[in-house]
């Protein structure tokens, strides 16, 4: 698939500030690729975010120099509602993502596809569908505001991805979620990409998108300093200089080839360290 | 199966009326009120009609089966109102004065006016209590855009119905975490507005803060696409509209006939 989403030059900066918070950006992002997004607090991941989905600057201001293409056409340039269809987007703090006016979770669910006028039974079905998903169905007929902070975040997830956007942009969807959430919203995520779906994701947890993203995009202070496949990023050890939590996998391989242990490459997954490293016991044992 | 149980059944005929009939009858039960409170009663020109004719409030709401809702929100209305009663009839003074204890008076038109505006209250704000208990928010919801009123509209009501709630429960928390910190707020009067205030801070600026991400959230599920919506929830009528606004629009007339006839007398 052909390029999606595209930055030229992008220099942004939120108003009333005089440093921007992203600097000259420049990449672009393929269809149908899982992208992991890494950095440190205030980096700008959810700043990136906010321009892919338009909402910098059109709803928070502020100057943007250069262009941000979505299916080749500026993000400034979609009318009002225009980007919701093709853009799913979930936000960093899942305590304010409900519509406020429905009473049962199952509505709350359903809210965009009613504002995007699908037929009644069509909703239900899908809705449905994408609770049983996300393991939120047993709560369905619970109030949204009278929910856990890992429940919303499911909420939030159910409620975007039942739109079946093309492209998902996803900030840090996880952090209020247990080790078994955080794996099963992941495997939700790998459906999605199964879907041929565009993912974005922000997330701390770095085993996990080593385990699960095609590509890294690392950033720091605003600059994009990385962006490759994932194996060559979190294999990086320059990187930790910079900054940036390594896989533990990845530390312990390098620590192996510096001590003469020869690994056939440096593992960033569980898999993939157990392959290399039983390779290389075996070699060693012969 | 899902869709079925969204529906709202109610059994009670009454509660279950479409929630523009129960608002038409809240409109005409005002004029009712008004029409009445003009009759004035005796020497000091009471307006004793609406003591009566506020009764038919809480039946209406037991009638409604809600009753135990009915009071449990009007408790703060009756305080006000009687309050406000009090008040009137204590400091609004006339030369006639109607009852005396020590340097208390109760002046003629103070009375007067006290009644009318309590009971007013008392009547007016009684209805609504009663439209909102019978009528479930989603019911207004579908009921507002049904009647060609825009969604964003009907959003903004809505969802500062809804924020009450929240509200509510929100400043109950930041109570307690005041407490935690050693902030009294249990006690006498005095007491509990020292601790009301600094609440209202984080309340309200949480309130703002939380609603820029709200306008986001719609934004981002569709709430500005252009087009017709869809609805899980169906709100019918119950077939006895006609009659309950019948029912209603006759008494109307025969009070305002009435007052017409004592006029004339
Ligand atoms: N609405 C705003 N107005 C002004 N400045 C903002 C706004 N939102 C974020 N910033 C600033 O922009 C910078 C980047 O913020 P951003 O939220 O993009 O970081 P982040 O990488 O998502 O951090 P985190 O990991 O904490 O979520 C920060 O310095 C922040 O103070
Ligand atoms: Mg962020």
């Amino acid at each position: 698939m052909g390029v999606v989403i595209e930055f030229k030059n992008v220099t942004y900066s939120y108003p009333l500030t005089d440093e921007p918070v992203i600097r000259d950006m420049s990449f672009t992002l393929e269809g149908g690729k899982f992208y992991g997004v890494i950095g440190e607090n205030g980096s700008g991941k959810t700043t990136l975010c906010s321009l892919i989905r338009g909402f910098a600057p059109s709803f928070y201001k502020g100057e943007l120099q250069g262009q941000v293409l979505v299916d080749g056409k500026p993000t400034v340039d979609y009318g009002p509602g225009e980007l919701s269809l093709k853009i799913g987007y979930v936000f960093q703090n899942p305590f304010n993502q409900i519509s406020g006016v429905k009473d049962t979770l199952f509505e709350e669910v359903a809210f965009g596809l009613e504002n995007f006028g699908v037929p009644p039974e069509e909703i239900e079905e899908r809705v449905v569908e994408v609770m049983k998903m996300t393991n939120i169905l047993q709560l369905a007929e619970k109030n949204p505001f009278e929910l856990s902070g890992g429940q919303m975040q499911r909420v939030a997830l159910a409620s975007v991805i039942v739109l079946k956007p093309d492209i998902l942009v996803i900030d840090e969807p996880t952090s209020q979620l247990d080790p078994e959430g955080t794996e099963s919203v992941f495997k939700i995520i790998e459906e999605m990409k199964k879907e041929k779906k565009t993912v974005i994701l922000v997330e701390h947890k770095i085993d996990l998108v080593a385990e699960y993203a095609d590509e890294v995009l690392v950033l720091k202070d605003g600059r994009l300093i990385r962006k490759d496949a994932t194996a060559k990023v979190l294999t990086d050890m320059s990187l930790e200089k910079e900054g940036v939590q390594l896989p533990q996998m990845a530390i312990l391989g390098n620590r192996l080839v510096e001590s003469g242990v020869p690994l056939r490459y440096i593992p960033v997954t569980e898999a993939q360290a157990c392959e290399v490293i039983g390779e290389a016991i075996r070699k060693g044992g012969k | 199966m899902w869709r079925e149980k969204l529906q709202l059944h109610k059994t009670n005929p009454i509660a279950a009326l479409y929630p523009s009939c129960k608002f038409l009858i809240l409109c005409l039960y005002a004029v009712c009120s008004f029409v009445l409170g003009s009759i004035g009663v005796g020497e000091g020109d009471y307006p004793l009609f609406l003591i009566p004719w506020f009764f038919v409030v809480p039946i209406l709401s037991a009638a409604s089966g809600v009753w135990k809702r009915f009071v449990h929100a009007f408790r703060a209305v009756l305080f006000i109102a009687a309050l406000i009663l009090v008040v009137q009839a204590l400091l609004i003074p006339s030369e006639k004065v109607v009852w005396q204890l020590g340097f208390l008076r109760i002046y003629q038109a103070g009375l007067k006016s006290g009644l009318s505006l309590s009971f007013s209250i008392l009547n007016i704000a009684g209805m609504f209590v009663w439209l909102f208990q019978t009528t479930e928010n989603k019911e207004f919801t579908r009921a507002l855009e049904d009647s060609g009123m825009n969604y964003k509209a009907a959003y903004v009501f809505i969802s500062s119905l809804q924020m009450i709630d929240v509200l509510g429960k929100n400043s109950r928390t930041i109570m307690n975490a005041q407490r935690a910190r050693g902030v009294e707020t249990e006690g006498n009067m005095i007491v509990r507005a020292k601790a009301f205030f600094p609440s209202l801070v984080p309340l309200i600026v949480g309130a703002i803060t939380s609603s820029e991400e709200r306008v986001l959230t719609l934004e981002s599920k569709g709430f500005d696409v252009n087009g017709p919506k869809t609805s899980l929830f169906e709100l019918k009528k119950s077939g006895k509209e006609p009659l309950a606004g019948g029912i209603a629009i006759v008494v109307t007339l025969a009070v305002i006939v009435g007052r017409i006839v004592v006029w004339v007398l």
